[in-house]
């Protein structure tokens, strides 16, 4: 978490009284406030003191929370719908398409370290296939060519604020 | 007064556009008329009306919620707590969604209404993680209600009616939307199911008695307030009252959010220009799948006659559930699709119980063999009472409505799986132990 100083997190733990029931919205908000995507250790300690539980028990949320992460994470982390409202109608295009304009399967980041996608179950934006959801974006009902435009765009750095 | 066939839980939708946390406009559009209406009357009065109108819970599970506030009601022990479960996490699903985006404060104000009658200090909005962008609209209700004392302390001038809510964030687990699951995570703990019974109504937040609703039931609360239980059971059907907010999705050409009067033609549901539309793709439309992942399929041949209510579909062996309607066409293999809910629970799967997180992974397997079809003789009969066992023997309802979709489908569609089988390789017996 490079990007947030240690008095910028304790500031989120702060917000939650250092209240050890609130971890998981400490965790959740420090994820999301930090540019890498990810509670790294350091981070993880600095939690299990203040709220005063042992280190364990937070990496026990991080691993059980699909949307914490323990590992960092590509600047731009495509969600697509994996459920099956989605697959038949639609979702294997975003799919396809990804893998084939960035070069790699779902999970992997590319190498510049600019993209990975990853497949959810269900972000509710269900009538909106085929999407792809970039932190609270949704990009819905894309074609093929709107899918190469949004990778190129994001390339280019034109959505600052994802 | 409400009207079958107009806009009862959206009605305010278009209405409060320029901001749905407007408090005041909220107010002119019959906004907390139920929660002023509550506090003049008998609490008991309350309970009957909620009989009387026969809401059926919103998340899924169709628990009359008359009876859980009753339960509540007569319950020992304060303080108790308000829990609104907004962990939609049904594939398929985003009503919960669209009423916390266009029309929160009317949540807020089923959950002060029940505050109210509880006589509870603090109600809690559970909201999945990945809604997180609705956060914000909710913080914003929640302020301007605080600002407009329908929030706090001495609420409506009333000494001693103090009641404040809480947001707490999920983080992308499904099975916390099971009740008990969500109180253990609300509690800051992992999401994984208590062992019930206790009732949470008599043991649930922090042991103390609790209620949970779905953020739909808490919006119809101040409906059936205002408008009395007799007129919100007129909206639906005598099994089910009031209206239903639907998800259509899939091979429909309208896709979306629907509100719908209980009792209407599911056939227009899916047809009609006003719904569905009819098929998206040109092809006929084969099965839905009702109520999220963990529903049951319906043919859409056999429903001709089928009305979308809560006995409709029972009478169908089907049911709402959360409101969601997957409409597949022709192009669509069942155990394509099968695959497909199975891998969802096997990885939604908590891994508390072992029914579930060993069967779900087994019923994966063996339908990726039947999509392979590689299966033989006697595989089906494994695969069948494999259902079972996790129906029968898992500890929440997430284990035990697994096999729903893939028990609807095997009466539906016994073609499509004894293609699936080689009847030229020798029958694999069930090993028993």
């Amino acid at each position: 978490m490079a990007n947030l100083t240690i008095n910028e997190k304790n500031e989120i733990i702060d917000r939650y009284q250092a209240n050890p029931e609130q971890a998981l919205n400490i965790l959740v908000d420090l994820q999301f406030a930090s540019t890498d995507g990810y509670i790294d250790q350091k981070t993880a300690q600095l939690v299990a003191k203040r709220v005063g539980v042992t280190e364990t028990r937070i990496y026990e949320l991080i691993s059980f929370y699909a949307i914490l992460k323990e590992k960092t994470q590509a600047r731009y982390v495509l969600k697509i719908c994996n459920s099956a409202p989605c697959r038949f109608s639609g979702e294997p295009l975003v799919s396809r398409s990804l893998k084939e304009i960035l070069g790699v399967n779902e999970n992997e980041m590319t190498a510049d370290g600019l993209f990975l996608y990853h497949g959810i179950p269900c972000v509710g934006a269900c009538a909106q296939t085929p999407f792809i959801k970039i932190k609270d974006r949704v990009f819905p009902n894309l074609t093929a060519q709107q899918i190469v435009q949004l990778i190129s765009d994001l390339r280019a750095g034109r959505y600052p604020a994802l | 007064m409400v009207v079958r066939n107009q806009a009862v839980l959206t009605a305010r939708f278009n209405k409060l556009q320029a901001d749905p946390t407007d408090i005041d406009a909220f107010c002119q559009l019959d906004g907390y008329a139920g929660l002023k209406k509550v506090v003049e009357m008998d609490k008991t009065a309350v309970l009957d009306e909620l009989d009387r109108a026969v809401l059926l819970g919103r998340g899924g599970a169709a628990y009359p919620a008359g009876k859980k506030w009753r339960h509540l009601f007569y319950a020992k022990g304060q303080p108790k707590y308000i829990v609104c479960n907004a962990d939609e996490g049904e594939p398929g699903t985003f009503k919960d969604k669209t009423l916390i985006e266009h029309d929160p404060l009317a949540i807020i104000e089923g959950m002060t209404i029940a505050g109210y009658m509880f006589d509870s200090p603090q109600g809690y909005i559970y909201i999945r993680g990945e809604y997180r962008n609705l956060h914000r609209c909710l913080r914003k209700a929640l302020v301007q209600a605080r600002t407009a004392n329908f929030l706090g302390e001495n609420i409506l001038g009333i000494t001693g009616f103090n009641y404040d809510i809480k947001i707490i964030s999920g983080a992308g687990a499904y099975v916390c939307g099971e009740s008990s699951a969500l109180l253990n995570s609300i509690e800051g703990k992992t999401g994984r199911p208590r062992v019930k019974p206790p009732h949470l109504a008599d043991v649930g937040l922090y042991l103390q008695p609790t209620l949970v609703n779905n953020v739909e039931s808490y919006a119809n609360i101040p409906v059936i307030i205002r408008e009395g239980g007799a007129a919100f059971k007129a909206l639906g059907t005598e099994k089910g009252g009031g209206t239903k907010l639907i998800c259509l999705t899939g091979h429909v050409k309208n896709r979306g959010l629907f509100e719908v009067n209980l009792g209407t033609p599911l056939y227009d549901i899916l047809y009609s220009e006003k719904y569905g539309g009819g098929s998206s793709t040109g092809r006929p439309l084969k099965f839905i799948h009702f109520g999220g992942q963990s529903g049951p399929i319906g043919a859409v041949a056999q429903l001709k006659d089928c009305l979308y209510s809560y006995d409709g579909l029972w009478a169908n062996n089907l049911a709402i559930g959360s409101g969601a309607l997957v409409v597949m066409d022709d192009s669509v293999s069942i155990i394509d699709y099968l695959n497909s809910v199975a891998a969802f629970f096997a990885h939604e799967s908590c891994g508390k119980c072992t029914p579930c997180r060993i069967g779900t992974l087994r019923i994966l397997e063996a339908l990726e063999k039947f999509q392979k079809k590689e299966a033989v003789p006697g595989d089906l009969e494994v695969f069948e009472s494999m259902l079972t066992h996790v129906t029968q023997l898992s500890a929440c309802g997430l284990g035990q409505s697994v096999a729903t979709s893939m028990v609807s489908s095997l009466k539906l569609f016994p073609e499509e799986f004894e293609l699936a089988i080689n009847r030229q390789t020798a029958e694999q017996k069930e090993v028993l132990w």
